[in-house]
């Protein structure tokens, strides 16, 4: 078809009508539509560019087997740049398309944000990549869930393991964010609790923190542990390189997305090995404990019938989409089974019902989905020499 | 077929609608706003609202900058003024009537947009846009500030309260929509008028040359002030309006980046035209969801195309802001300006 003006201003003017119609004039979906805020550009876009082909192997693999009930899904991604109100557009954009079962938002923020326009027709299920602690709240975010444990629950298991291991101090050093702040309160209290003292409270920049300064305080302060909370990658090299470098025996310890391994693979490439001893929670196996994790071996061998040229390890930020996913999956699946109609309500009743679930390796043991969290993980420490995170701990409820 | 103006009085030369276009584009433009949520999805009403919250942001800072001809790089700083008062607002006397709120943000913006404008009697130019940098990160710092987290939510951000006007609450984005466009409707004929009279006569006149507008009796430091502060208040209003709209607000939200966009729309649209803020805010705003939707249209919103398909189409974005800057550097407002002489002359020139 010639491109010409003509053309071009039909096209137009049907986007615009796509656009605009509202959704009750749409016909229903012939598949399962889920939908997708991911941050392909901005800041967290490393993130976003490592999450997004779970989605399109999830689609794949589920329609391979028949989809839900029967009948296919259809995963729909864009991106945010990580931009809650980008990200709120996108969310609207997909439940004006029609029938919207499930949707994966990118932050706390476009969380936060949705949360209370999530009510009537336009509630959907919701997942996403915040462990923030406002959002296991089933009164006041009844659609809204996560993966694993709060970044409360997260501290807990840390100063549990602290406490456990005979430790009396400890250190907070987080990023002035919400996210960097998400737990300190609960740490505090639970520190407490276990007899442990925090020696320092340090806030920092999120990034380019101003590491002499930081350093010098944890050196007046000599904690045994310093917890590390709100961040991804900023500070490692520059915070616990120049602790160490200052010869500063501390532990460091981080939560969820300050422990992934390709992250900790590449500062020891590039700035030697003094990750090593690092330690941290994280909620799910490594990928590459694959023993007891069949769902992990049979996702390695799907994965490598769709890219020869996979490298062998998912990361833990694709394992906690996958692992949004894989409930929503189960929810439908038992709502269906119980020839219930397939709303919002109904499915988050299956997922608060959700006891003892064998999640295939995911979680070392059992889990139940409680506050719509799953509140287990378990501590494991870098080895800069196999570049792996190894185990320190059981797996701890919380 | 227009064939020329012939004014007789100058009260025709001072009239906003002097021809029948404008009239009757004016009233097509409202209707069309009246409308328009009517046939829309939730969606368009959000990109709309904030369309038309944005209007009013840069509409404030074309006061200054394409008025006054003072340069400004911190007005996502009283947007954001603006929204944290009408929350803190509502946080103290739940039940304000809105319309109290807006104005009263819009007045604490303007107080924060003369103590801000202050550097302007000492420098101009790219001096006073980096000097007014400050206040992207003054006021968020505050508004992170524990001590005021009871009333900002701190760095966390807090949920926002719906508008209630009469016992109706306007909780759906319909609702919301009929709050925000008579306001936005309102501040443009108020913007439109103020360069009607001797005051906005005054900040022309600095704008073209300032010493030569203080040379005619024009008090320098006191207009430059007052233009701060109005477009503070318009930045404000706008940050109220902004907290009636979306559910929660957090700090991230404002500040440098909402700083530049403002600046952006303004350039993109046309600086010194009432026009410039509607058709520069459509366009930075509007653009990047076309082309989302565009490229879920090719790809089907498919994730491992969305890798790279997202980053091209922000690449593409930011090509077509420079193309545009260096074709159209007067903006899109001279583009309709050609459009509309050209319709005026059709067919005997172009």
């Amino acid at each position: 078809m010639a491109l010409n003006r003509r053309t071009l201003l039909k096209t137009g003017a049907a986007l615009t009508a796509a656009s605009m119609a509202p959704s009750i004039v749409r016909a229903e979906s012939p598949h399962w539509r889920v939908a997708a805020s991911l941050p392909m550009t901005g800041p967290f876009a490393t993130a976003g560019q490592l999450v997004a082909p779970a989605f399109s192997e999830f689609e794949q693999q589920v329609n391979d087997n028949g989809g839900i009930g029967g009948r296919p899904i259809r995963i729909e991604v864009e991106d945010s740049g990580y931009i809650p109100r980008n990200a709120l557009a996108n969310f609207q954009r997909a439940q004006a398309g029609g029938d919207l079962h499930f949707y994966y938002g990118d932050s706390t923020g476009f969380m936060e944000l949705v949360g209370p326009t999530l009510t009537g027709d336009n509630a959907v299920m919701m997942g996403s990549t915040s462990f923030a602690s406002a959002l296991s709240d089933p009164a006041n975010r009844p659609y809204q869930f996560m993966a694993g444990p709060t970044y409360e629950d997260q501290f807990e298991i840390l100063l549990r393991d602290i406490a456990d291991k005979g430790g009396k101090t400890v250190a907070f050093v987080y990023s002035d964010t919400e996210f960097g702040r998400d737990p300190i309160e609960h740490g505090r209290r639970v520190a407490e609790e276990l007899g442990i003292e925090v020696v320092l409270e340090e806030v920092t920049r999120a990034e380019g923190a101003d590491i002499e300064n930081h350093v010098t305080k944890l050196a007046q302060a000599n904690p045994e542990y310093t917890i590390l909370q709100g961040y991804v990658t900023g500070v490692w090299p520059q915070l616990i390189g120049g602790a160490r470098a200052f010869g500063l025996t501390t532990q460091f310890m981080g939560t969820f997305w300050g422990m992934e391994k390709i992250i900790a693979d590449r500062v020891t490439e590039q700035a030697g090995p003094f990750l090593d001893g690092y330690q941290g929670v994280m909620p799910y196996r490594y990928f590459y404990d694959q023993e007891d994790a069949p769902f992990y071996r049979e996702l390695g061998e799907f994965k490598r019938s769709v890219n020869p040229g996979f490298s062998g390890y998912v990361t833990a930020w694709e394992l906690e989409g996958r692992l949004c996913l894989e409930l929503w999956k189960l929810c439908m699946e038992r709502v269906i089974e119980a020839d219930k109609e397939v709303t919002p309500d109904n499915l988050m009743a299956e997922l608060g019902a959700i006891r003892n679930w064998d999640s295939g390796g995911f979680f070392g043991e059992p889990v139940n989905v409680v506050n719509n969290k799953i509140g287990q993980g378990r501590v494991y420490r870098y080895d800069a020499e196999s570049r792996l995170y190894n185990p320190v701990s059981d797996w701890i409820q919380v | 077929m227009i064939t020329g103006h012939f004014k007789t009085d100058y009260s025709a030369d001072e009239g906003i609608w002097s021809n029948w276009p404008k009239r009757w584009g004016l009233v097509a433009a409202l209707i069309g706003l009246a409308i328009f949520p009517f046939m829309a999805s939730n969606y368009a009403l959000l990109l709309a609202g904030q369309i038309g919250i944005f209007i009013v942001a840069v509409t404030g800072l074309n006061v200054l900058i394409g008025y006054t001809g003072l340069m400004s790089l911190g007005h996502g700083a009283f947007f954001a003024v603006g929204a944290y008062t009408t929350v803190a607002i509502h946080h103290e006397w739940p039940l304000t009537f809105p319309l109290i709120t807006l104005v009263i943000s819009t007045v604490v913006a303007a107080a924060f947009g003369v103590l801000f404008g202050l550097p302007s009697l000492r420098v101009k130019g790219l001096y006073l846009a980096v000097a007014t940098l400050s206040a992207n990160f003054i006021i968020l710092f505050l508004i992170e500030q524990d001590w005021l987290a009871e009333w900002t939510g701190g760095v966390r951000g807090t949920e926002t309260p719906n508008a209630v006007f009469f016992g109706i609450e306007l909780v759906s984005q319909q609702a919301k929509y009929f709050f925000i466009m008579p306001v936005m409707v309102l501040m443009l004929l108020f913007a439109q008028n103020l360069f009607r009279t001797r005051f906005g006569r005054a900040l022309i006149a600095i704008r073209d040359k300032d010493y030569s507008a203080e040379i005619l009796g024009i008090a320098l430091f006191s207009y430059k002030l007052k233009s701060f502060a109005i477009s503070a208040a318009y930045c404000g209003a706008a940050g109220s309006l902004w907290a009636y709209f979306f559910p929660a607000i957090l700090p991230e939200d404002f500040g440098l980046n909402m700083s530049i966009t403002l600046v952006v729309c303004l350039v993109a649209g046309g600086m010194g035209r009432t026009l410039g803020p509607i058709f520069g805010t459509i366009l930075i705003l509007l653009v990047p969801e076309m082309l989302k939707v565009v490229a879920a249209a090719i790809t089907g919103g498919d994730a491992t195309s969305q890798t790279w398909v997202s980053p091209t189409r922000d690449i593409l974005f930011g090509l077509m802001i420079i193309g545009f800057l260096i074709f159209e550097p007067m903006g899109l407002v001279n583009i309709w300006d050609r459009f509309w002489r050209f319709m005026s002359r059709w067919p005997f020139a172009k």
